[in-house]
């Protein structure tokens, strides 16, 4: 009855937050957080009385340091953050203490480059014994990026509504495109002649030409993963051109195990080595 | 940096009724494509079904009420414009302004790791979950200098923290934190799943679950049809990636006397399978299900 009981869920879910937009007064709209907070009812909480613009600016300080902390921290950045609440206690509940709350969050940020926009929702019921907290509803939106393979990924994100993996495998993901830039460019510096990005460094391509025989080309495609349960690995392979005049010359089928010895050469060397000698085995014939 | 504009474009601070049932509508929308789709496949119990046609009607009698609502403030927007932040007082706005970096900061938590400074340095918690259950926190109080150092922890010993953080924490922190992150959830989730197979599925188990503190090896014997005359199987979960919350060798065996029959085998094959692809209660949930004949009050 999974699918059935996803429905009740998602119906009560709706259902809540309409009756939320009926009961809402109309005028000031859903603001930053705490924005909608009285202003009395801000100093009550906080230090329960007027404070100079000096504290004010001093505490104002603290936080924006520790924030700039966090997310140094994490490679995260929030920039914008609004959360709702709506008890859905029942006086039937409320006669066997138990508590049910529904909170609704919204979050803006950026991890590197890209931008995200997070709307969850978060069903805490608390009994005598245990509180139980579960994300209810997840809806993520991405800027459109030139990584293809995120989207993907986002919907399963969504679907397992894992909001932790989202974070984890966008941070693991950044960081291997972060290092492909950094390995291709640094390729295209020490073999300007033969290291081609035509698709730019943060592309998932880089093809390699000999110096010495035109038509001899070698692509390297750098793809990163996101696997099932959230985990980021690359996978690379290798494609050859050749003259087909070359082709017929060649005997011991070198370009056609070419992709298979490349497979065997990561696993021993590492990737920067691995393309470090593919670049120079194509290079250095122009020396002799 | 230059993400300033494409930020702003979200409209968030920009904030004004439109937007805001604008949003609403987006989101209603959205949660209307979600429910229409499995429509229709499924015949619903009948308990539950007419409940689902009670809450549908509410829903949209809801709805309506909500439309008629944007209407009316559709054409009232115009009165409400003027700009509010001009009535406000240097001060309101700096209260303004530090509530809302105190709501950022504990927003670090729904991305699974968040902080507080503290004298020496910073204490990391690390939040865990497993299909949207939101589940155990765990901390790492780090002292800034050189080099980083672990002051205290309470991440539980079976997790290779000290291989971790050799191999990361001095070069990578964020790495360091990431990686701890995946451990720690894949722990969770490994263990979230054999304690809803105890509690919720116990009429299925012939005997107690066997699991090791880092839940990555389970063993189990258990019964299609609980309380039944048939023979048991017996399965062993092993979860090789600790990363992981999939097992990545599953063996089930049957341990009947017609060991040899095919129809035998082939469920202890499809098991295998369900157990290789699926949350561990999730398989014992369709297998409830597909005893829909059975007494319903050993499932719930």
């Amino acid at each position: 009855m999974d699918a059935g009981l996803a429905e009740v869920r998602a119906l009560e879910a709706e259902i809540a937050a309409l009756r939320r937009a009926c009961e809402e007064p109309p005028a000031p709209a859903e603001d930053a957080a705490g924005g909608q907070k009285s202003f009395q009812e801000v100093y009550q909480s906080d230090s329960g009385g007027w404070e100079s613009s000096e504290d004010l600016r001093s505490h104002l300080g603290h936080l924006e340091s520790e924030l700039l902390f966090l997310s140094a921290l994490t490679g995260i950045n929030i920039r914008n953050y609004s959360k709702k609440t709506e008890d859905l206690t029942s006086t039937e509940m409320t006669e066997k203490s138990i508590k049910k709350v529904l909170q609704r969050h919204r979050l803006s940020g950026n991890c590197h480059t890209i931008t995200f926009q997070l709307e969850f929702q978060i069903l805490e019921i608390q009994n005598k014994e245990s509180l139980s907290s579960v994300i209810t509803d997840l809806n993520i939106i991405m800027e459109p990026t030139e990584y293809s393979e995120l989207s993907e990924f986002v919907s399963r994100a969504e679907e397992k509504r894992d909001l932790f993996m989202f974070f984890r495998s966008l941070h693991f993901f950044v960081e291997w495109c972060e290092y492909r830039k950094r390995t291709f460019q640094h390729f295209k510096e020490k073999y300007p002649e033969a290291v081609h990005l035509t698709e730019g460094a943060s592309s998932s391509c880089m093809g390699v030409r000999s110096t010495s025989q035109p038509g001899f080309e070698l692509v390297i495609v750098w793809r990163i993963q996101i696997g099932e349960e959230g985990k980021v690995l690359p996978k690379l392979d290798l494609l050859t051109q050749v003259p087909l005049g070359a082709l017929e010359l060649d005997k011991n089928r070198v370009t056609e195990t070419a992709p298979l010895s490349f497979r065997t050469l990561l696993g021993v060397l590492g990737i920067e080595a691995t393309l470090e000698s593919l670049i120079k085995l194509l290079s250095t014939e122009a020396n002799d | 940096m230059e993400l300033a504009n494409t930020l702003s474009t979200h409209g968030e601070s920009k904030g004004g009724v439109l937007a805001h049932l604008e949003r609403l509508e987006i989101h209603m929308n959205r949660s209307r494509k979600k429910l229409e789709e499995p429509q229709g496949a499924q015949a619903v119990g009948s308990a539950l079904g007419t409940k689902i046609q009670k809450l549908r009607r509410l829903r949209d009698k809801l709805r309506a009420e909500v439309k008629q609502r944007q209407a009316g403030v559709k054409a009232s927007t115009a009165n409400v414009e003027p700009d509010q932040t001009l009535d406000m007082s240097e001060q309101e706005v700096l209260e303004r302004k530090r509530e809302n970096l105190k709501a950022i900061l504990q927003a670090y938590r729904f991305t699974g790791l968040s902080g507080k400074l503290t004298s020496r340095g910073v204490c990391v918690c690390i939040n865990t979950a497993f299909e949207g259950n939101l589940l155990d926190s765990y901390f790492v109080d780090l002292v800034i200098q050189k080099p980083l150092r672990i002051h205290h922890h309470s991440i539980p010993i079976f997790i290779p923290l000290e291989e971790i953080s050799a191999k990361y924490l001095q070069t990578n922190i964020q790495h360091f934190l990431f990686s701890l992150c995946e451990y720690l959830n894949a722990y969770s989730g490994r263990k979230y799943q054999a304690d809803r197979l105890q509690s919720d599925f116990a009429a299925f188990l012939a005997g107690p679950l066997q699991r090791n503190a880092l839940c990555n090896l389970l063993s189990f014997t258990y019964k299609v049809e609980p309380g039944g005359q048939s023979f048991p199987f017996c399965a062993r979960l092993l979860y090789k990636d600790l990363t992981l919350t999939l097992p990545t060798d599953v063996t089930v065996t049957y341990q009947g006397m017609e060991a040899l029959s095919t129809s035998w085998e082939e469920q202890r094959a499809s098991h295998a399978n369900l157990f290789r692809t699926k949350p561990l209660h999730q398989v014992f949930t369709s297998f409830a299900r597909k005893g829909e004949t059975l007494d319903m009050s050993l499932v719930s």
